[in-house]
């Protein structure tokens, strides 16, 4: 999902940009307000964290006869929300673009919004909907995960159907050329995704289920369930 | 107890479906060349725009890796970082919990 160095006219870097910084200041502040209250989330923020850091390294082939990344933001953006997450793809994505060419400082704030804004606050709104529902945990992190994958992916045609729109049908036929690429792509990637993660989630129901009820992840009573139904 | 290993099986079909549509591409689409998506879609913006991709030149001068293979090293490092921080707080949470199981 990276637009590359660039690849991205600097009037659309500068808007980008200005809709990432405040959410990632408001990020930082969360973090630090979470963290002040629970030390202990610091791990499930390691743990969290360190799935985006994996996930998004591994390239992998999709029906298309292209490659792609997954996120791995569903389970920060359960756990801690949309900003905290914002602000873990951030330093994920600051890395990518200094050492390995991958995106690139212009582009940053358009990187940001796409993976650490947009895809978790479509995950989140899911995770909102769902989690006073008596929908299985399981299934709603299946949901969360796959979803924020697959919106960063939709969010990357967007800012690049708008910074250039087709000769021909304008936005909506260039929007429509880069979901070809990108979210097409993405699909088989965001449903392995969704279900490794709630793998994942599973394990720390079960070793961690204290801090999941303290940050108000999940009730207790539906800790209970999962725990008790697999 | 009967499903205690349901989302391990899920994730292990999945996975086994993924390989196999995999399989399946490489070895039927002609042209396949499974090249990142992020290339292919600097590909469409080189076509809209009407510049060659050569002409696109970053806006803030930025380090390349020198070859594929520190650029793979680079990847591996970043999983690596991911690995350990994911390792280590699960052998942290596994050790707490055996502790709590001993008491």
């Amino acid at each position: 999902m990276h637009i590359m160095e660039g690849f991205l006219p600097w009037q659309w870097c500068l808007i980008w940009w200005i809709i990432a910084l405040p959410c990632l200041m408001l990020g930082i502040y969360q973090l630090k307000k979470v963290l002040n209250v629970d030390r202990e989330a610091l791990p499930l923020l390691g743990v969290t964290g360190g799935f985006i850091f994996i996930l998004s390294s591994l390239k992998l082939p999709s029906v298309t006869g292209s490659c792609s990344h997954p996120t791995g933001t569903g389970l920060s953006t359960i756990s801690f929300g949309p900003w905290i997450t914002a602000v873990v793809c951030a330093i994920v994505l600051l890395f990518q673009s200094l050492f390995l060419a991958h995106g690139g400082l212009s582009v940053l704030g358009a990187n940001i919004v796409s993976m650490g804004i947009v895809g978790p606050l479509v995950g989140y709104g899911v995770y909102r909907l769902l989690r006073d529902t008596s929908v299985n945990i399981y299934i709603t992190v299946f949901l969360v995960t796959a979803l924020a994958d697959m919106f960063t992916y939709v969010t990357t045609s967007l800012e690049l159907a708008l910074a250039y729109p087709a000769g021909t049908g304008g936005f909506v036929s260039s929007f429509i050329l880069f979901m070809g690429i990108f979210a097409v792509t993405q699909v088989p990637l965001a449903i392995v995704e969704g279900v490794v993660l709630a793998l994942v989630f599973k394990y720390i129901v079960t070793l961690k289920p204290d801090i999941l009820i303290r940050l108000g992840v999940f009730s207790e009573k539906k800790i209970d369930a999962a725990r008790s139904e697999i | 107890m009967a499903y205690k290993y349901t989302l391990e099986i899920l994730a292990g079909i999945s996975i086994v479906a993924f390989c196999a549509l995999f399989l399946y591409t490489s070895a039927t689409m002609s042209g396949a060349e499974f090249a990142g998506s992020d290339n292919v879609g600097s590909g469409l913006i080189a076509k809209l725009s009407g510049n060659a991709v050569e002409n696109f030149q970053p806006l803030i001068p930025q380090w390349e890796p020198p070859s594929g293979e520190i650029e793979a090293c680079l990847f591996a490092l970043q999983a690596a970082v991911g690995g350990i921080l994911v390792g280590g707080v699960f052998g942290f949470w596994f050790g707490q919990a055996r502790g709590r199981n001993a008491e």
